[in-house]
């Protein structure tokens, strides 16, 4: 390579730094040994080569011509480097002429031995002399620094930070990941030493904040990626979760959080008081709006198949709103009244209630509401429009198709082939679980909100489809599975064996009539139930339900079976018809059975009964009802109607869609799926109608439809404090009245309703009830809104990201979480706070006054076990709370302390003001805090033992009330952040500055910079001061305008590269490119962030990176093995 | 220096993580054997194989590197491609009769001084522990376990 400036005459200058070099390292001899190496021209040494008169030792001897190149052998060149490429420029060569050698972080410092520390240091000198002669000259590139800065965290620091920017013009981006601005501060009461108000000398800054016009607030908030712009600047991408309440419009006025249902403890209050779901932390908060906490779908809705909102409606009952209620349950659901009595409710089966006690009985919440409101109507379609829509079978399925389409606007005639509408809920289900005039009340709603039926229409005999499809611009048909499947065994014919649904059908049609006095059911579902409790209703003597598997396998649900159990029906499990025994004279007369015992599963997941051969024997009877399912009447229809069917007899419809394969027809319900319960045929309606409405419209029928049809979610509850109390049964007549078809169960009592409502464990915290948004003036709330990314750019980012306070619970020495009057330095604050849950008055949990109060400093802190570290502020504010403690009550205060550590300005005098007014200070470490009283003047108090180190005894101190001077901790996500910002952790966690006393808040990261406790535990004053230099450092960054960037960039050595391209996908900046004409890579300098990685990797040693070419390390390499 | 053989290892430390690091053992003044010699990149993967080779034909009898934690890298990656040299290296080396054990590779962070003390001391054992690196001696080994492969019928 050529040389720029002669041969190289190397000046070594070896620096004693004081002592620190000097006292390990032989400087003299190192010097002597200097002189002899090649090209060296001068080797000096000096006390302290950093000064100015060591710098101009270098100056001189450039000036004079006596050296061109500079080795400087000192410290670390992290610490120096630019100073004394300044002092070679300043020399007059171009500052790349110069090398560091590093014996002082690298030798002096960490070796033991004078000789190995001298010999090392000479090692690392020969090298750099080598490398300083193969240096090039370089130039510095300038890059533009865009003048935007980002603050990360709104507590003080970045409150201060964001200000000093926003007063110097600059615009600042000041993102905070709460609803609020204000961080741990705005939770303090007073301020320690001087007693300020936290939020007197807070609020007034956050209200700045928001009015500054260079300040664009991002609360609620947090940044998602951090990606480089270019060279020096950001992309960021910040994520606006979604508040549902428009931030904009929101006047703050409260209106919302009066009616909300909803109380959760309050995080601002540290848990001591509640706030609604839709909150502002506190009164002063900045922005003054409000913000919904939702978790998403509660886990009740979203397993229920069409919905329904079972948390709104409940939280609702347990404010004894129940018009409300029945508003919500109304929003999603036609025939509440009877999903209140015979719905299936998968909904409980994933109530976290049950993971506690027992579910809550959503069910019947929701009758209750419809039974106190018996004449309440439906809601009135929004929308009119002309087109009319057939519906076969008034079934559940076609009930909810009609009422969907009607919604939308549609008029639905729907045909009925029986004499009743309802389908099978008013032919299968008995009337003493469903009483009729519920039924007809439902069906007359619908036809109130324009819903035509017409009974006796059977499809295929009074109507065919082509009619439907002719006169109707759209078919749904919901014809149910009522044919009845058969035994298949001998004597099935004979007189008096009926099937489950065709007994009910005539029970339900015609009224009760005398079947027999000793009844056999066959099977072990709801309908085997239904029929056995009507078989006792029409006077049977003796009802016996015939299973072949064991109660735990039935199907049928286990509160049905107990009442059946109740009213005297018996059960024989493990036993399959096999013969039914009697003729056409005598009627039946019994029943031969198998003994079966339980094998392996099959596909239903249960154990498959397997007859035991030769154990048949006989049950006698004289009627016998086998209810073993249905199938659907298609097997003739399907044909004629042209209608597709599957090999299970049902019809075939698109899963997403419900379409048939004739246009314009849909099919739902158990005509589909076989027989299935209420809900999931109500489903399949609005799942239709929803189809109906697309095809109509002429939209995609299969678009954005994958969270319909019941889901799972689970949300980790903290049910740890719940107090056991199982689900409040449902009153019911008494057994006497059994016999008859009165409805069985009453319904609860308003007050048993409200206690049942009650037991909700709020999984989605708010219910969408939406009684917020009908009372919000500026119609501020958006249910819909959805989470939104913003990408800003900046040329400088401060992060003030805070702390964590240590979680106490990690220490149950300290007895918190098992003792009512244990609390944290942070609760304490809150409770304290006049503006906090009690007002600011000290109180135990009982709500007395405490006579005692002890406060235990170092709590998580200066403990081995936890962090090593001292927070630095528990002491102070230690002695702030004995000192709150003795104005506001007559109290007795011990503080238990390790060392008092009371460092700032005016602390001391603090301390011995707090000492003055009867504050008790004792040294020592806490053994523990107990319960266990061992005199009568500790009985009910808690006893901190603790060895008094200056007294040297152990001690038991009873008090009332415990204090925890916890500690401070980074925060949970440091180390997600950190990556985030491509910063550095100190072990503890904390952010780690580029030089802890020289660059505090500088990072390794050009242009990021730190601020307040997220580089480490400080107070008040401390971050605010350190809030101002990091907002000083990105101010210079973005006020010049630029940035000299390290010329390291890598480049290609155009004759040597043979175009592999090997380099073009390691480059993590894409700045290498393929040019085609003259085959070979090129390096885009402006991406180049100088890694060096294409150059390790080129084979033929074309790509080399400035000030770290092969040739420049391999001397390097050779120069500290080879000096000896 | 006492008379007795001591090993000579290079060390080449990445910038941001491990150089910062042995900085702060520095300023922790963490003492730890004499035998490293630092060399400073700005990341490891500017490491060039032909580096660590060049150490060793050069008298180095071990060769340290170290690089930012998986994930931490100030260029995105630079450590991962380190590692697939290294790798590489490993059975380089081992080809040409040297022990693998001579090569290091360690993840040190910024706040790690104790670590580089740690690594430095374990690495001079270590080394210490194989004796000098005689690459003539080397050579020999290497051609020997070739006889043995073409012996069993194995063709390198």
């Amino acid at each position: 390579m050529p040389e720029t400036n002669g041969a190289p005459k190397i000046g070594v200058y070896v620096c004693h730094c004081g002592v620190n070099i000097a006292a390990k390292v032989n400087v003299s001899e190192v010097v002597e040994f200097a002189q002899k190496l090649p090209f060296v021209t001068v080797a000096r040494e000096y006390k302290f080569m950093c000064s100015d008169p060591g710098q101009e030792l270098i100056q001189q001897d450039l000036r004079e011509g006596k050296v061109n190149r500079v080795v400087v052998a000192s410290c670390s060149p992290l610490m120096h480097e630019a100073t004394f490429r300044r002092a070679t420029a300043e020399g007059g060569q171009n500052p790349f002429f110069f090398q560091m050698a590093n014996i002082r972080e690298h030798v002096s410092w960490v070796t033991e031995d004078e000789r190995d520390a001298t010999e090392k240091a000479k090692a690392l000198i020969a090298a750099a002399v080598r490398r300083v002669a193969v240096h090039q000259p370089l130039e510095r590139k300038r890059v533009p620094v865009h003048p935007h800065v980002l603050v990360v965290g709104a507590g003080i620091a970045g409150i201060e930070a964001a200000l000093k920017i926003a007063d110097a013009g600059k615009k600042v981006y000041l993102v905070e990941r709460e609803p609020t601005i204000g961080g741990h501060m705005a939770k303090f009461d007073k301020t320690f030493p001087t007693l300020d108000c936290a939020a007197c000398i807070l609020t007034p800054k956050m209200t700045q904040v928001r009015a500054h016009p260079n300040i664009e607030l991002l609360t609620y908030s947090e940044v998602e990626s951090v990606e480089p712009y270019d060279l020096r600047n950001f992309k960021v991408r910040i994520r606006r979760k979604a508040r549902y309440v428009n931030e904009d419009t929101c006047t703050g006025c409260g209106l919302c959080a009066d009616v909300c249902p909803v109380t959760v403890p309050s995080e601002f209050d540290e848990g001591l008081g509640t706030r609604k779901a839709i909150y502002r932390p506190f009164p002063q908060a900045v922005p003054n709006v409000f913000t919904i906490s939702r978790r998403g779908t509660p886990p009740c809705q979203a397993a229920c198949s069409i919905h329904q909102n079972a948390q709104g409606y409940i939280t609702l009952i347990a404010q004894g709103k129940f018009k409300e209620a029945l508003e919500v349950i109304l929003r999603d659901n036609p025939l509440p009244s009877i999903c209140g009595r015979i719905c299936t409710h998968p909904c409980t089966l994933n109530c976290t209630r049950a993971t506690v006690d027992e579910p809550l009985n959503i069910p019947g919440l929701k009758r209750f509401v419809t039974d106190l409101f018996p004449d309440y109507k439906l809601p009135q379609p929004k929308a009119n429009r002309s087109e009319r829509i057939a519906i076969v079978g008034s079934g559940p399925a076609g009930l909810m198709c009609a009422y969907e389409l009607r919604q939308r606007g549609y008029w639905p005639t729907i045909y009925e082939a029986q004499p009743v509408p309802g389908g099978m809920l008013a032919l299968g289900i008995p009337a003493f679980r469903l009483p009729r005039d519920v039924i007809t009340k439902e069906i007359n709603r619908l036809k109130e909100i324009g819903i035509e039926i017409k009974t006796n229409t059977p499809l295929g005999k009074a109507i065919t489809l082509e009619q439907l499809r002719k006169h109707y611009a759209a078919v749904f048909i919901g014809i149910g599975a009522h044919v009845e499947r058969k035994l298949k065994i001998p004597g099935e014919d004979l007189p008096n064996v009926w099937g489950g649904i065709e007994f009910l059908r005539r029970v339900n049609l015609e009224g009760p009539f005398k079947l027999g006095e000793k009844v056999l059911v066959i099977g072990g579902g709801n309908s085997a139930i239904d029929a056995a409790r009507t078989a006792l209703r029409c006077g049977a003597k003796e009802v016996t339900i015939v299973y072949r598997r064991t109660r735990a396998e039935m199907p049928a649900d286990p509160k049905e079976i107990a009442a059946a159990e109740e009213e005297g029906v018996t059960m024989i499990f493990l036993a399959a018809p096999k013969t039914i025994l009697g003729s056409k004279e005598t009627g039946v007369t019994g029943l031969e059975c198998l003994r079966m015992k339980l094998g392996a599963p099959d596909a239903s997941g249960r154990p498959a009964p397997e007859p035991i051969p030769g154990s048949e024997f006989v049950l006698s009877c004289d009627a016998i009802i086998a209810t073993i399912g249905q199938v659907p009447d298609i097997a003739s229809l399907g044909e004629q109607l042209g209608i597709e069917t599957t090999k299970w007899g049902t019809f075939k419809v698109d899963g997403v869609t419900l379409e048939t394969n004739v246009p314009g027809v849909f099919a739902g319900g158990d005509c589909v799926t076989g027989p299935d319960v209420v809900v999931n045929a109500m489903y399949a309606g609005k799942k239709a109608a929803i189809s109906i409405d697309r095809y109509l419209n002429k939209l995609d029928m299969r678009a954005g439809r994958e969270l319909e049809g019941p889901y799972r979610t689970e949300y980790a509850i903290d049910t740890s404090g719940t107090p056991v109390q199982k689900q409040i049964p449902m009153p019911a007549i008494e057994l006497g009245r059994r016999r008859t078809f009165d409805e069985v169960h009453t319904g609860y009592t308003q007050e048993l309703a409200i206690a049942e409502a009650k037991r909700c464990l709020d999984c989605a915290i708010c219910c969408d009830c939406r009684l917020c948004s009908t009372v919000c003036e500026p119609k501020a709330i958006n249910y819909e809104m959805k989470d939104k990314i913003e990408e800003i750019v900046v040329g400088a980012i401060i992060l003030a990201t805070g702390f964590k306070t240590f979680d106490p619970r990690r220490a149950p020495y300290t007895g918190y979480g098992r003792y009512d009057n244990v609390l944290t330095a942070l609760e304490f604050e809150r409770m304290v706070n006049s503006a906090g849950p009690t007002g600011g008055k000290i109180l135990l949990k009982n709500g007395k006054e405490p006579k005692s109060i002890g406060i235990i400093h170092c709590v998580g802190s200066r403990d081995k076990r936890f962090n090593p570290y001292c927070s630095r502020v528990c002491c102070m504010y230690s002695l702030k709370f004995a000192h709150l403690v003795k104005e506001r009550t007559k109290a007795e205060v011990y503080n238990f302390y390790i060392d008092l550590r009371a460092f700032g300005k005016g602390y001391e005098e603090f301390y011995n003001r707090v000492l003055s007014e009867g504050a008790r200070l004792i040294r020592g470490n806490i053994g523990e805090v107990t319960d266990v009283a061992l005199s009568p003047e500790e009985e009910g108090k808690l006893i901190i033992r603790v060895e008094d180190t200056l007294a040297g005894v152990v001690r038991r101190i009873p008090v009332d009330m415990v204090i925890l001077a916890t500690g401070l901790e980074p925060q949970a996500d440091a180390e997600e952040v950190r990556r985030k910002f491509s910063i550095s952790c100190s072990k503890e966690g904390w952010f780690l500055e580029r030089h802890p006393k020289l660059a505090p808040v500088s990072t390794f990261t050009d242009g990021v910079f730190i601020a307040g406790t997220c580089q480490g535990p400080k107070d008040i004053p401390d971050a605010v001061a350190q809030a101002g230099a990091a907002a000083a450092e990105a101010l210079a960054l973005i006020d010049r305008g630029f940035v000299e960037l390290e010329p390291n960039t890598a480049f290609i050595q155009e004759e040597l590269c043979s175009g592999c391209k090997t380099c073009i996908p390691l480059c993590p900046f894409n700045a290498i490119s393929f040019t085609s004409e003259k085959g070979i890579a090129v390096i885009n300098e402006a991406l180049c962030k100088g890694c060096g990685t294409c150059v390790a990797a080129c084979p033929s040693g074309a790509a080399q990176q400035h000030l770290f070419t092969d040739e420049q390390i391999y001397e390097e390499i050779e120069g500290v093995l080879s000096y000896v | 220096m006492s008379n007795d053989w001591e090993p000579k290892i290079v060390a080449f430390f990445c910038t941001w993580c491990t150089y910062t690091a042995a900085d702060l053992a520095g300023i922790s003044r963490m003492t730890y054997a004499p035998n490293g010699r630092i060399v400073r990149v700005m990341c490891s993967g500017r490491i060039d194989p032909q580096f660590v080779l060049k150490a060793f034909a050069d008298g180095a009898d071990g060769v340290l590197i170290g690089g930012c934690h998986p994930g931490d890298c100030h260029y995105q990656a630079g450590n991962y491609k380190a590692l697939r040299r290294y790798t590489l290296l490993k059975r380089v080396l081992t080809e040409m009769g040297i022990e693998p054990e001579r090569l290091r590779l360690e993840w040190i962070s910024a706040s790690e001084g104790d670590r580089v003390q740690k690594v430095m001391n374990e690495m001079a054992e270590q080394v210490r522990r194989l004796g000098p690196l005689h690459l003539e001696k080397a050579s020999r080994r290497a051609q020997v376990k070739e006889k043995e492969r073409e012996a069993v019928g194995v063709r390198s």
